[in-house]
């Protein structure tokens, strides 16, 4: 949930519930506050008609609301309010009325007083206020809401801004992290701290990078110069177990050096070292690939079927490329029989290289760690290479194996 | 043919110099940037052998200015780094080719004698051993003046033999020069056999001697005897 989702969300909730909660204790304490104005005006009413009985000794009367009548005795101890239902003449209907009752003595004579006043006029008008309260709360409440929102946003668009920086900030960009200043003293010192943290890292990894480019070139500088003076003793006359020491040693040293390059290749991929800079046609490669390697395969008697229907198109480095699909070639070949097949083909986003081979030269599980060997006499960092750059370019890799072994080389969508 | 070897470790600079000067090369040796490009300015070389990893400055400039002053010298770059934007980078700034450490002696003198021929230094376009000729311009290969058809694999092996005649060369030299380090050499050493066999088979067909000798199963060698 976004931070400003969480803030709005209970405020929202708890503004609604104010709401209706106000509005009907607003009914409430209009009703009551009305019938107290109502029985007070009924009061007064009370004292005009005594006030008129005495002067003109006259009892007024306009039904239903006034009725004052003699009376022989008084019945009624103390002045009551009741509702009661009266027959609206004008609309034909039952009607609430709020009726005050009262016997009084004026000058000698007993009088009842009957005082109504139709409460539903009243009943209207608390609902007309209730609403207008409800209304009126709701625009200031939302006009409220929408001002918080509209200043939250813009305090938060700073901290937006430097969240989509820090996320699109890599170490092999040459661009450093450009954060903006706000005047929040929270944000700044976040700002503080992930620049402190993000240039820490950048002289860590830049130190990384160059000591691996470093030790490679210092490893391979003695390389250099042993296999220069192997060669050379290899130019004398020499006896049959001299001159198989010293091959043996070439080629040792050979896959030394190898063995290095590859380590540091499999190093500068997971730093990332390599741009994926060109839009590329797996097809192109595919294809020049297996130019290359045809006396390879001639070699082994491999026959090798290519299909291509689709055009399988990649953003990705070139030597990585390269690096992929010709160790897959030469993968498919090494673990191949005299007179197997290679079967490639390619679609829209997959690429897949099937060869025949013997049943178990493969372990499933574990085939693209590092330095698991097959029955080959390679390093076993060829498919760990392959692996590395899938990872590192959205390429799911996938062996099968049913009745040839099968690499399938997806893009992700 | 006058050779500028730059390389800051001294012992690799001795064992390539001493291997030049015994292909009769004169070689002149510079072990950092300030006295390479020195020897620069004053003097004019065939071919340079530029190592680009130097303590003292970037070999790239220097091969700005090499490029600047003798348009016509040959430039191989050795590296330590097998790195692609290098290579273009050199190969941008007008090297003729790019060698990574560790390189074979066999392989930088084929490299510098494709070099020399590309710019003419050596005069001639055709290689000649024996009754054996190989014209390096329409790439065909001649025994006693009849051209013999070669494939591009076969022409490729048997120039590098007669590039580097009289000098043992192992398996795996021979593959990695065909393939440029492109490929997992495992299991590749067959199909050496197979070419070696065709060129053997071809030459023989026209009347030519057999100069590949085959030295305990290991290495070979394409000599008189």
């Amino acid at each position: 949930m976004k931070f400003l989702t969480k803030i709005n969300r209970p405020f929202l909730i708890s503004l609604t519930t104010i709401l209706f909660m106000v509005s009907i204790a607003g009914y409430f304490v209009l009703q009551i506050v009305i019938l107290d104005e109502t029985k007070e005006s009924l009061l007064e009413k009370e004292y005009f008609i005594i006030k008129q009985i005495e002067e003109s000794g006259k009892p007024i009367n306009i039904p239903p609301i006034i009725e004052v009548k003699e009376i022989d005795s008084l019945s009624l101890k103390s002045p009551a309010f009741t509702k009661i239902y009266v027959n609206d003449e004008l609309e034909d209907e039952q009607v609430l009325f709020l009726e005050y009752s009262n016997q009084l003595k004026i000058k000698d004579s007993c009088y009842s007083i009957k005082l109504r006043q139709a409460s539903y006029e009243s009943e209207d008008l608390i609902l007309m206020l209730s609403l207008g309260l409800f209304v009126l709360l709701f625009a200031a409440f939302g006009i409220s809401f929408f001002i918080t929102k509209k200043i939250n946003k813009t305090i938060w668009a700073e901290f937006e801004n430097n969240l989509r920086e820090i996320e699109n900030f890599s170490f092999t960009g040459n661009q450093k992290l450009q954060l903006i200043k706000s005047d929040i003293e929270e944000f700044d010192r976040l700002n503080a701290v992930v620049k402190n943290l993000t240039e820490k890292l950048e002289t860590d990894y830049i130190s990384l990078r160059e000591f691996t480019e470093n030790a490679s070139h210092e490893i391979q500088t003695p390389i250099s110069i042993v296999l220069l003076n192997l060669e050379e003793l290899l130019q004398h006359d020499l006896t049959e177990e001299a001159f198989r020491k010293i091959v043996s040693s070439i080629n040792a040293i050979k896959r030394l050096s190898n063995l290095n390059q590859s380590l540091i290749m499999l190093t500068k991929i997971e730093n990332e070292q390599f741009n994926a800079d060109k839009t590329l046609a797996i097809n192109e490669i595919v294809k020049s690939k297996i130019l290359e390697y045809e006396s390879l395969f001639e070699s082994k008697s491999i026959k090798v079927e290519f299909v291509c229907d689709q055009i399988f198109k990649i953003k990705m480095n070139e030597q990585l490329a390269d690096v992929m699909i010709g160790n897959l070639l030469s993968n498919a070949v090494n673990h191949n029989f005299k007179g197997g097949n290679i079967q490639i083909s390619i679609r829209e986003k997959e690429l897949m290289i099937c060869n025949t081979g013997e049943a178990n030269s493969f372990n499933t599980a574990n085939i693209f760690n590092r330095f698991v060997k097959g029955n080959s006499r390679s390093f076993g960092l060829g498919l760990a290479l392959v692996k590395k750059i899938c990872d590192t370019h959205k390429l799911e890799i996938e062996y099968r194996k049913n009745d040839l072994h099968c690499f399938i080389i997806q893009q992700k969508s | 043919m006058k050779i500028l070897i730059i390389e800051d470790e001294i012992e690799l600079l001795i064992a390539i110099s001493n291997f030049l000067i015994k292909g009769a090369y004169v070689c002149e040796l510079a072990e950092s940037f300030a006295k390479a490009d020195e020897k620069i300015s004053i003097y004019e070389y065939d071919l340079i052998l530029l190592d680009i990893g130097l303590p003292d400055g970037n070999g790239l400039e220097l091969l700005k200015n090499i490029k600047k002053r003798q348009l016509n010298t040959g430039v191989i770059i050795i590296s330590a780094k097998n790195s692609l934007d290098d290579k273009i980078g050199g190969l941008d700034l007008g090297a003729d080719d790019y060698l990574t450490k560790p390189f074979q002696l066999s392989e930088l003198n084929s490299r510098i004698r494709a070099v020399l021929r590309r710019r003419k230094f050596d005069g001639t376009n055709v290689l000649k051993f024996n009754e054996i000729s190989i014209n390096t311009e329409s790439k065909t290969v001649s025994i006693n003046g009849t051209d013999i058809t070669f494939t591009k694999k076969e022409y490729d092996l048997l120039l590098f033999f007669m590039v580097n005649k009289n000098r043992v060369l192992t398996k795996e030299a021979i593959a990695e020069h065909i393939w440029e380090d492109n490929i997992d050499l495992a299991n590749s050493f067959d199909f050496i056999y197979t070419h070696l066999n065709n060129i053997r088979r071809k030459i023989k067909a026209a009347n030519g001697n057999d100069y590949i000798k085959t030295l305990y199963g290991m290495g070979y060698k394409f000599s008189e005897k």
